[in-house]
């Protein structure tokens, strides 16, 4: 089987297993001996929302070159976007003339609300609008889920143009440090804007089926397991559109080198804005979905350890490829679960939930030094070009017409010369693997 | 047919004036040598040209239209390649990914496997079609800078500057560069070479630019520059000692 057909079979058998997983859950009953807690199926997905963050991450750094450290700030931006729509909006079908009332189509009002704190309560300008100026009988509607996540995406997107505009110019640590200090900013403000954000205590979001979806509850982990699951296949799809087309070659090329690829027609400022818009909107989302499923978001999520987790599920699944970073994620989310249970050899006693981020640690360090490309992409580069050097090989030792009368007419061939030549291309496509 | 013009430019780094005043015209496919002692500015003017670099004055057209002002793939689209003096191959994509990108560029609809042909044409004019998946970076020194002179023949300008195309090149594959030069400019591009490689540049180029500390000492035909005194005693003679 040749690679492309054996990756499509194990990516269409991988898509089928995802979908059959929730059957296996308890709450379904499970399968068999196999029964999924609920613990287990938040764990997926976890690992999922994990996966989309580290494979659009690796599509910013792995294929642009890229090396953002605010990948968790426009995740947050997607969270809080969504969190402060639930929180500030209504649309009621009379004017509250209490908050600030923006007239949409037909009779609908879209209302801001002002939100007072007296003492340990919250009252909002709406609430007393009930009682003194509404008519009765308004409706009062609260911002759909899924507009107020597409919302985030927008807000994502918009942070995403504005920084990829701004770090154009900056290379490597530069465009590092000013990722960081932007993802910084942003989570002081969080932590400081304690009316709007609700700070460190965290903004609460409505669940993401606040009335159930099918049959199942608000609090079921069925329909989350789905919409995660969904969100990482069409951002997977997206991004291998992405990477095979137009857009993937000229990143890549602007990672290799920027001066040569505008030397070569390609626009520079565009790709790399474009990849920043396209990265950070998959953030946001990841992030909105993510923030609507725990039900929370705190500005714990944008500190420099969350970005770091990320960025090493990236680099030890293997960062120049989307799959391999996808896939590192999930393993690792896991894989940091698993490694919690407790270990007692004799009268030793090893409490994991603290030992487990020192044996991780180890793992990065293995892997940065050891394999550089990650401990999958090598795997994969094997299966897809393990027949390169042979090809090479071979073309070479085919006769070639026209190579033969230019040799004959300008020098005589020189035999030892050329057979050093080829071993020189063999030896390069050698250590190349 | 191809016009380059540049008017009376400038270049200065802080208070260092790199170039001064230097004023040509490019007609037709012409084939041209750029030389000048270490620091004399060609590689400055070269990036001038391309765009990488803003003169400080002065003006640059190619067909009527002003290019100095535009962005380095503006400039390249409107039909000026270059190569750089320290090769510049994108050493982890392969060897055919590196000529598809030129050709896709300059096209905004376009796929892959419309020149994927064009590809293996060049490769096989390049003697290097039997390297077409190896990634660059497995690539001898000297077979990037053919892959370098490939990507240039898919991006398919009017214009082509060479930086240094010469240096450090197994003789074998500087027939092939001098093949390439002399067949392409028959084609219709026209050629800037800079080049250290005197007896190479003065065999090949038909008109000889000669700079020295920023200034355009001599323009013309290469037998006569030779000759010319000031030529002489500003690099020439350095060489001959």
């Amino acid at each position: 089987m040749n690679p492309t057909a054996l990756f499509r079979v194990a990516g269409a058998a991988a898509v089928v297993i995802l979908l059959l997983i929730p059957l296996a859950s308890s709450e379904l009953g499970g399968l068999g001996p196999l029964v999924l807690s609920g613990y287990v199926m938040h764990l997926a997905i976890t690992a999922f929302f994990y996966a989309i963050l580290a494979s659009s991450w690796s599509l910013l750094a792995g294929y642009a070159g890229q090396f953002s450290f605010g990948h968790m700030a426009f995740m947050a931006i997607g969270g809080y976007t969504s969190g402060l729509i639930g929180k500030f909006i209504r649309f009621t079908t009379a004017p509250s003339e209490l908050c600030t009332d923006i007239p949409l189509f037909g009779s609908w009002w879209l209302v801001v609300l002002n939100i007072r704190r007296v003492g340990t309560i919250d009252e909002s300008c709406l609430d007393m609008a009930k009682t003194e100026t509404l008519p009765a009988g308004t409706l009062i509607v609260f911002p759909p889920v899924w507009a107020s996540i597409a919302m985030g995406l927008v807000m994502g997107a918009t942070f995403g143009l504005l920084v990829g505009w701004l770090v154009l110019r900056l290379r490597s640590t530069y465009l590092a440090l000013f990722t960081i200090g932007f993802s910084e900013i942003l989570r002081a403000s969080i932590s400081a804007e304690i009316p709007i954000t609700e700070g460190q205590s965290g903004l609460e979001l409505v669940p993401l089926f606040p009335a159930g979806l099918l049959g199942f509850s608000s609090t079921s982990k069925i329909p989350p397991y789905y919409a995660m699951l969904l969100l990482f296949l069409v951002a997977m799809a997206m991004m291998t559109w992405l990477a095979g087309s137009r857009f993937g070659l000229f990143i890549r090329a602007i990672r290799e080198d920027e001066e040569a690829a505008a030397a070569l027609g390609v626009n520079i400022v565009r790709y790399k804005v474009l990849v920043f818009v396209i990265t950070s909107t998959l953030a946001a989302a990841a992030g909105a979905l993510q923030g609507h499923y725990i039900g929370i978001i705190t500005p714990n999520t944008l500190i420099i350890l969350q970005m770091s987790l990320v960025i090493a599920m990236a680099v030890i699944g293997g960062l120049e490829n989307i799959y391999t970073a996808s896939v590192g994620a999930i393993v690792i989310t896991f894989m940091l679960e698993l490694l919690r249970t407790n270990i007692t050899i004799g009268p030793l006693h090893i409490d994991m939930t603290l030992w487990r981020l020192v044996f991780f640690g180890l793992l990065l360090m293995l892997t940065l030094r050891f394999q550089r490309n990650g401990l999958l992409y090598p795997i994969l580069e094997r299966i897809s070009r393990g027949g390169v050097a042979a090809e090479t090989v071979s073309i070479r030792a085919a006769p070639d017409e026209d190579e033969v009368d230019v040799e004959d007419e300008e020098h005589p061939p020189s035999g030892p010369d050329e057979n050093a030549d080829a071993e020189a291309v063999n030896d390069h496509a050698e250590s190349d693997r | 047919m191809l016009n380059l013009t540049a008017n009376n430019i400038f270049k200065n780094f802080g208070g260092l004036e790199v170039l001064k005043d230097v004023s040509f015209t490019v007609e037709g496919p012409e084939l041209i040598g750029l030389i000048g002692p270490n620091g004399a500015g060609k590689t400055t003017l070269t990036n001038i040209l391309d765009g990488a670099l803003k003169p400080s004055s002065g003006t640059v057209y190619m067909n009527g239209e002003r290019i100095d002002t535009r962005p380095p793939y503006g400039v390249a689209r409107a039909g000026l390649g270059r190569t750089f003096q320290v090769t510049r191959a994108f050493r982890r994509m392969t060897v055919l990914e590196n000529l598809l990108i030129p050709a896709m560029a300059m096209r905004a609809t376009a796929r892959q496997r419309d020149f994927e042909k064009k590809a293996q044409d060049v490769l096989e004019f390049l003697t290097i079609a039997h390297l077409r998946n190896e990634y660059a970076r497995a690539l001898s020194g000297g077979q990037q800078k053919l892959l370098e002179l490939g990507r240039l023949l898919m991006l398919d300008p009017q214009m082509i500057i060479l930086d240094e195309p010469f240096a450090g090149v197994h003789p074998r594959l500087m027939e092939v560069i001098y093949r390439y030069i002399t067949e392409t400019n028959a084609q219709g591009k026209a050629f800037i070479i800079i080049s250290h490689d005197m007896d190479t540049i003065f065999t090949l180029s038909r008109r000889l630019l000669v700079l020295n500390y920023g200034d355009l000492i001599a323009d013309g035909d290469p037998a006569v520059v030779r000759e010319d005194p000031l030529v002489k005693a500003a690099y020439l003679g350095e060489d001959e000692e």
